[in-house]
């Protein structure tokens, strides 16, 4: 993982979802990299309650959430570190990241991932494609859902979950440190559950 | 178990921090004691998901799975075996890796010891002769077996004829915490919650149903309620020592 970061970081800084890593050691929000006086964290561990909520003190359920907090900076003494807290900001997503570059992520199709289910969520797996193309459009939208490039598709046929967004959110950009979603998360599940019980 | 990694598996929650927070806590402290190659997390309702620790693990020859867990119940028996792939406690991989699933770590017999531990702290010093001791648990869990597990604790508890009684109390059926002015008969009262996290549940629900007004920071000092003295401590599972549980329980699979 720290050669990951390493090669990524070899252009100088990068970016990885709303965290700018930076040479030193150094990670801020994207926003915030001239900040003048963000508040300074040394310990990985600080990522637990930064990543844990928004501006507005609400909690983020989904860390890859595009509502990541301003205002701080965190200071780290080496590599080890910063893979650590980038591990609470976007729990697991450099691990996906690294089985995508080897050439060995799998990834699972939605309808597999709803047919697995079991208890309150087995419901789930009798949404219709159509309610799946508003339900994924809605919670895995860039902007306001998740920041995350959708690699599962809908079912074993190869089709894309829904066609309401852009075809971009279903590549991987050509970016050092993309997220990567390689399976549908708890929170669409949920979604998708609530959506057939609408009904 | 140099060699080997932990996983330890938490509930985690869409609505709140505290779900996951002990089990990220005692994870960091395992991390630091460098007793294991890798030790991560996984969570079923937070991230990093179960599915993600199959990445997570992927270069690690031999994996203990540790549910954070009161008890077995649908979580250790169902959801996380299916997510996990694991068939049984052991389970070869064609990669070659080995997952060891471990048993929960509320069914470590140290836990009996941690809830007394806990009750003697947030107790002071007071007299245990004139004590009551409540062990909380959800009740009307249909999928889990806390209430079960919390009865054991307290019939171990018992046994050591420390406290004047020691008895289950539960939130949602009878005995109630709520009626713990009839069901007790001691001057002193200890309130230990068998749960895995702090949270609504004992941050307010139980405050409420104990009758002690105050809200936020609710475990400090001793109630006085009735000319009797109620002493409220923070759910188990926050206390620090569940990290030598979680590893006990990775040392109880191996013998
Ligand atoms: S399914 Fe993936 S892309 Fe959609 S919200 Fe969940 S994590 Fe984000």
């Amino acid at each position: 993982m720290e050669q990951l970061l390493a090669a990524a970081l070899s252009k100088g800084a990068c970016n990885f979802g709303q965290i700018a890593v930076r040479k030193g050691f150094v990670l801020t929000h994207v926003d915030d990299v001239d900040l003048a006086q963000p508040e300074t964290f040394r310990s990985p561990e600080d990522a637990i309650a930064l990543a844990g909520f928004d501006d507005a003190g609400k909690y983020r359920p989904l860390k890859t959430a595009p509502n990541l907090r301003h205002g701080w900076r965190m200071e780290l003494v080496d590599l080890g570190e910063v893979v650590r807290a980038l591990d609470y900001f976007y729990p697991a997503r450099l691990s996906i990241l690294r089985e995508w570059k080897e050439d060995r992520l799998e990834t699972t199709p939605l309808r597999a991932t709803l047919d697995r289910q079991s208890g309150m969520y087995r419901v789930a797996a009798s949404i219709s494609d159509e309610q799946i193309h508003e339900v994924v459009a809605d919670v895995c939208r860039s902007d306001g859902g998740c920041l995350r490039r959708i690699l599962w598709r809908r079912d074993a046929s190869g089709t894309i979950p829904s066609t309401k967004l852009p075809p971009e959110k279903f590549e991987v950009p050509n970016e050092p440190l993309p997220l990567l979603c390689q399976e549908g998360c708890t929170i669409l599940i949920n979604e998708c559950r609530k959506k057939v019980k609408a009904e | 178990m140099r060699d080997s990694a932990l996983l330890i598996v938490g509930h985690g929650s869409t609505v709140n921090p505290d779900s996951s927070a002990p089990t990220l806590a005692h994870a960091a402290e395992i991390r630091r004691r460098k007793i294991f190659a890798q030790v991560d997390c996984a969570f079923w309702k937070e991230e990093p998901s179960l599915r993600d620790s199959l990445s997570i693990f992927r270069d690690a020859r031999e994996v203990y799975v540790v549910p954070n867990f009161i008890s077995e119940g649908y979580f250790t028996q169902t959801v996380i075996p299916r997510e996990l792939e694991l068939n049984g406690s052991l389970t070869k991989r064609e990669n070659g890796q080995v997952w060891k699933y471990c048993e929960p770590v509320g069914s470590h017999p140290m836990m009996t010891e941690l809830l007394l531990q806990r009750a003697s702290e947030i107790g002071r010093d007071v007299d245990l002769a004139p004590t009551s001791l409540l062990i909380v648990a959800h009740g009307t869990d249909l999928n889990e077996n806390s209430a079960v597990a919390a009865k054991r604790e307290v019939e171990r508890i018992r046994a050591l004829g420390k406290y004047a009684e020691v008895l289950n109390v539960y939130m949602e059926e009878a005995p109630r915490v709520s009626d713990w002015r009839t069901l007790t008969k001691s001057q002193n009262v200890i309130v230990v919650p068998f749960f895995i996290s702090d949270g609504l549940h004992s941050y307010e629900d139980i405050p409420e149903l104990l009758g002690i007004e105050k809200r936020g920071d609710v475990f400090g000092e001793p109630y006085k309620i009735d000319n009797r003295l109620l002493f409220y401590a923070p759910s188990i599972g926050t206390d620090p020592r569940f990290a030598d549980i979680i590893v006990a329980q990775v040392e109880n699979f191996r013998t």
